[in-house]
């Protein structure tokens, strides 16, 4: 049998040892955030942007290519995905006050039909080229698990920036400013 | 039941692995262990799952995550995305590349999220080492637990002892008798 | 004016709950008996607040009252009846409601059942801890999860309507319910063992002075110091235990149900993160029920017993989290994340509150016993305590892994099915073994002998169906382990139950009083859960996926079914519009699995079909429509077997939980504990085989009728 002193110190530790468990479990969990825009560590960063080309919602060839030079925000959206309705307002405002920039917005339709995507952009007002992706291969290629994800693509084709959640213009301003910073 | 009753069921269940020698139903225990053993040794030789390449890939899929779905893999999924998912596995499959080779192509599209089961290295392996760990902890501290518990040596019982008992047990029961006559219920739990 | 209504529910029930607290917490303290009774009062004012918000919720949802921003976002006028009711707890704020309303109905229950002994401080400490749970509560409705939120600006002339996947299925209106019967009623024990730290005390209840029940004349004292006739808290709440578990797992069977009718991916189970909150706390709670028996029996275990409830009840709050914060995307997400602190504070404190007043009043607690063998009934409950605990952990972990991975590394990283199926099959396979053993196992001490006899014949059994399934064709190893470990546990249990029947109706009592009661009221849910195995094992291992395209009028074999295709139909009704597909499977039918939208302006899903049958099901999905009139349609086919027995594995076990609350016999002081212990020759077996026959010494049948603590 184990004494009462040695069984009150083995109690003692194993209550000890279970709040740091559960301080720890705690502290982890009030540090994950929910869904709110995030930058997102995908292993594309770095590296060159996939090919994005097809065909436009407006019928018109599109190639990822003929951009560069240009900075480009390729946003990744879906007329049944509600943060992506949230974004669209903040996105028109972008498109409309880089319309003489160098940056270019560019859209593609992710898990949805061409007709639907219409629709849904014609609600919201954009002006940029949304291109479909009927296959999901841009999509694969680009590693997109769920609208809305946007990426960052430099005047070199390279991926600057993941972002996971719904955009919001100053917040792309933001990003624009701090990778042009960082000069890539 | 009396041993005349004519009936072959009326024995049951008192035919009874009692009444039966020790040393028959050991070679009882030890006949069922010969023919498990027999039977398993047959039936756990499965055709191979993954001879087949749609087989392979229906494997590799499996393991994958849907990426615009919550929780289900790629080989359950019929979202778009993981139809994609799945054309370009069974592609690469049809190619001969090795599902290492399959696996860490889609990793580099869209991160350690796109499998199911986290990698064994690097920090995800503590969600396999941690409850590993924490479950041979759990053990050793039974088996701790009882392995002292065991070194105390038993009292041995003496015969004033068994006395007591009985006069306890004589008094308990007539007081039990005396409740029951004089017909008090004992309180019910609703 | 339902807003108004809703508001002044939520306040006095809120207020309520703060008084109350208040009022027994100065009685307590001041030791004041009569402080402590008039405390009572509360609980039927908070269960009235909860009523009348309820009524309100309702009634704004029937009328459509759209100035509500909650109906608004949950309901429209094209929402049928049913969907406009069970609305109430589609989203997050109705949800807290419904919780809400269930802990305030169990807190008045409560107080009713314990009047008699309501100046008992150990009542006093528990009513004061619902109390104080009620007013968390109540004061996430009071603040930021409001119900009755009114809308700014314009009343919308129509609302969002519910969630589509929530419109599928009648069953919405069961599975949250259900679901919280289990959750909040963990909150009762709970209560109960926070009173036992702080009172010190095991607890008998005594009752109040002057009452029926109050004992005359001088108490004897039985074991551990409790009164003769007296009840222990912990046997008071032993029914209140088994309700709350038997709802919890009622909601989680019909939740995979509803997962299996209405997702249309052919699964029931998913390791989903919800599933995992609700399935977590069942774990602890089984233990608990386990574990507590050898607490009513040897009076041992009493701290570890304390843990499980807290873990238990623990659990209930960090699932609600879970589900609630936003922080796990899921079917079942609701997106506000305003009252995630919130909920995690408070299962932090219940944390520290809990471990801390283990770790400082435990020792009081302690029994002076121990257990003398592992082979033993108690080592049995020992083991299946560190089994189903170690369960529950390797689920907990694989749940919050991803967030704090995420937390730490910013990458994303999924903990899906292959994980936790590679990591609890063992488990899972151990308990089965488990639950032969066990109740085979005597109490105290056993030897070879007793096992070797009381488990041949269910081996026998068990290698037969082995061997039976083999030469039927069946292959694979895991698969087989789960058939002949199961087939091992049901025989087990059946003996058992067919003892204990012959034992009732040889002592008189009727062969049925053999069927309920605790202990047969146990076997029968071991034999439900061993269905379950078996269902699950045969559908996870031999299930099969396939896609079949068709033109109308053609068909295909699949799987030895015949799938015929006979045509597409569109379906309009005010609530549904779909485009079906009729198919015949084995000449029966028509299913018709589609392509549905419920009410306007909503995405469509795909809705299955199922052909069930005792064999296997046939899953049927539309995967691809034409793009022509008269095209092909693209089918899924998904065949498992068995998945019909799951659900009737489900129901023996309630079934079991129903027979294992009814009273059974009491025990008396004399009946014996154990089994003889080590014959040395095959003579004295026997001659203590005779003696057991006559039913003096060891009646198996005694440790089976339902008995009841000294």
């Amino acid at each position: 049998m184990i004494e009462p002193t040695r069984r009150r110190h083995l109690a003692r530790w194993v209550a000890a040892v279970a709040l740091l468990a559960a301080g720890a479990l705690v502290a982890g969990l009030a540090a994950a955030q929910p869904s709110t825009i995030t930058e997102v560590a995908t292993p594309l960063l770095g590296h060159r942007a996939p090919a994005v080309s097809g065909t436009t919602l407006a019928d018109r060839h599109f190639d990822l290519s003929s951009l560069r030079g240009r900075w480009v925000v390729v946003n990744f959206f879906a007329s049944w995905c509600p943060p992506c309705r949230e974004e669209q307002p903040g996105l028109v405002t972008f498109a409309y006050q880089h319309r003489r920039s160098d940056v270019a917005l560019v859209g593609v339709v992710f898990d949805d039909t061409a007709s639907r995507a219409r629709s849904f952009l014609a609600q919201t007002g954009a002006t940029w080229p949304v291109v479909t992706d009927p296959g999901g291969q841009i999509a694969l290629d680009f590693g997109v698990r769920g609208p809305p994800e946007t990426f960052l693509i430099s005047p070199r084709g390279v991926v600057t920036a993941h972002l996971d959640g719904p955009v919001t213009s100053a917040g792309l301003d933001d990003w624009l400013a701090v990778v042009r910073r960082g000069g890539t | 039941m009396s041993a005349h009753s004519p009936r072959w069921w009326s024995g049951w269940p008192r035919w009874s692995v009692r009444r039966s020698s020790w040393s028959a139903r050991t070679s009882a225990w030890f006949v069922l262990a010969v023919v498990l053993a027999a039977a398993l040794a047959i039936g756990a030789s499965r055709p191979n799952a993954s001879s087949t390449a749609a087989q392979r890939a229906a494997a590799i899929d499996s393991d994958l995550r849907c990426p615009s779905c919550e929780g289900i893999s790629v080989a359950d999924s019929s979202a778009p995305a993981a139809v994609a998912i799945r054309r370009a596995v069974a592609a690469r499959v049809s190619e001969g590349q090795s599902t290492a080779q399959i696996e860490s192509f889609l990793e580099g599209r869209y991160g350690l999220g796109i499998l199911l089961r986290p990698p064994a290295s690097g920090l995800s392996a503590a969600v396999w080492v941690v409850p590993l760990a924490a479950v041979t902890v759990g053990v050793l501290g039974l088996v701790f637990f009882f392995w002292r518990r065991r070194r105390v040596d038993p009292v041995p019982v003496t015969v004033e002892d068994r006395v007591l008992v009985e006069d306890a047990m004589t008094s308990a029961r007539a007081q039990a008798g005396s409740r029951a006559q004089a017909g008090s219920r004992p309180q019910e739990i609703p | 004016m339902n807003a108004a209504l809703g508001h002044t529910g939520v306040l006095l029930a809120l207020g309520a709950s703060i008084v109350g607290a208040g009022v027994l917490a100065y009685g307590l303290v001041r030791r004041r008996p009569a402080t402590i009774r008039s405390g009572r009062v509360y609980a039927w004012l908070a269960l009235a607040g909860a009523v009348g918000a309820t009524v309100a919720m309702e009634r704004a949802l029937v009328t459509h009252d759209f100035s509500i921003v909650f109906v608004a976002a949950n309901n429209s006028r094209s929402t049928p009846l049913l969907y406009t009711i069970t609305g109430m707890w589609s989203a997050l704020s109705g949800s807290i409601l419904l919780w809400s309303l269930i802990l305030t109905g169990y807190i008045a229950a409560m107080v009713w059942r314990f009047r008699r002994s309501s100046d008992d401080p150990l009542v006093g400490w528990a009513t004061l801890v619902t109390y104080l749970i009620a007013a968390f509560f109540f004061g996430l409705m009071a603040g930021p999860a409001d119900p009755f939120r009114t809308v700014a600006g314009p009343v919308p002339a129509n609302g969002i309507g519910p969630n589509v996947l929530l419109q599928d299925n009648a069953l919405v209106a069961f599975h949250p319910p259900l679901l919280y019967l289990g959750f909040v009623g963990f909150s009762v024990p709970f209560a109960f063992a926070i009173a036992s730290l702080v009172t010190g005390r095991v607890g008998e209840l005594r009752p109040a002075a002057g009452t029926r029940t109050a004992p005359k004349g001088p108490v004897s004292r039985g074991r551990a110091g409790e009164a003769e006739g007296a009840i222990t808290w912990q046997a008071a709440t032993r029914r209140w235990t088994l309700f709350a578990w038997g709802f919890l797992t009622v909601g989680i069977v019909l939740g995979a149900w509803w997962s299996y009718q209405v997702l249309g991916w052919g699964g029931f189970w998913a390791w989903d993160p919800v599933e995992n909150a609700s399935f977590l706390p069942w774990l602890c709670a089984t233990a608990y029920l386990h574990s507590a028996m050898v607490q009513e029996r040897r009076g041992l275990l009493r701290v570890w017993n304390l843990s499980l409830i807290v873990s238990t009840f623990s659990l209930t709050i960090l699932g609600t989290f879970l589900t609630r914060s936003g922080v796990l995307t899921s079917v079942h997400a609701f997106s506000e994340s305003d009252i995630g602190p919130a909920l995690l504070g408070f299962f932090a404190a219940v944390v520290v509150v809990g471990v801390g007043l283990i770790a400082w009043r435990g020792d009081r607690l302690r029994s002076s016993g121990g257990i003398d063998s592992p082979a033993s009934r108690e080592g049995a409950f020992l083991l299946n305590n560190l089994l189903f605990v170690a369960f529950a952990f390797i689920v907990l972990v694989g749940t919050v892994f991803p967030l704090l991975y995420e937390s730490l590394r910013g990458q994303q990283v999924t903990v899906g099915s292959p994980y936790f199926n590679s990591m609890t099959l063992p488990i899972a396979l151990a308990l089965l073994l488990l639950m032969a053993i066990g109740p085979a196992l005597p109490w105290r001490k056993t030897n070879a002998a007793t096992m070797s006899e009381r488990l041949l014949v269910p081996a026998a059994c068990a290698v037969g169906i082995v061997v039976a399934c083999v030469a039927g064709g069946v292959r694979g190893l895991g698969p087989l382990s789960a058939f002949g470990l199961g087939s091992f546990a049901a025989a087990a249990n059946v003996r058992q139950l067919v003892l204990s029947s012959a034992g009732s109706r040889r002592r008189g009592a009727g062969a049925w009083r053999g069927l309920v009661g605790r202990a047969n009221g146990g076997m029968v849910v071991h034999i439900g859960v061993v269905v379950i195995a078996v269902a699950m094992a045969a559908a996870v291992s031999y299930g099969h996926r396939s896609e079949v395209t068709l033109r109308p009028g053609a068909q295909a074999t699949v799987d030895g079914h015949r799938i015929a295709f006979e045509g597409l139909a569109r379906v309009r009704t005010p609530s549904r519009s779909a485009t079906e597909a009729l198919v015949l499977v084995d000449g029966h039918g028509p299913l018709r699995p589609a392509v549905s939208q419920f009410g306007a302006g909503t995405d469509p899903v795909g809705t299955p079909a199922i052909d069930s049958g005792a064999l296997d099901d046939v899953y049927l999905t539309v995967d691809s429509l034409p793009s022509s009139a008269g095209g092909p349609v693209g089918i899924g086919v998904i065949v498992q077997p068995l998945v019909m027995w799951l659900w009737v594995g489900g129901t023996i076990l309630v079934l079991g939980a129903v027979l294992a609350a009814v009273p059974g016999r009491r025990r008396r002081p004399t009946d014996p504990v154990s089994a003889p212990v080590s014959p040395t020759t095959s003579a004295s077996v026997s001659a203590a085989a005779g003696r057991t026959d006559e039913g003096r010494l060891c009646d198996p049948a005694d440790e089976l009728v339902g008995t009841r603590p000294r």
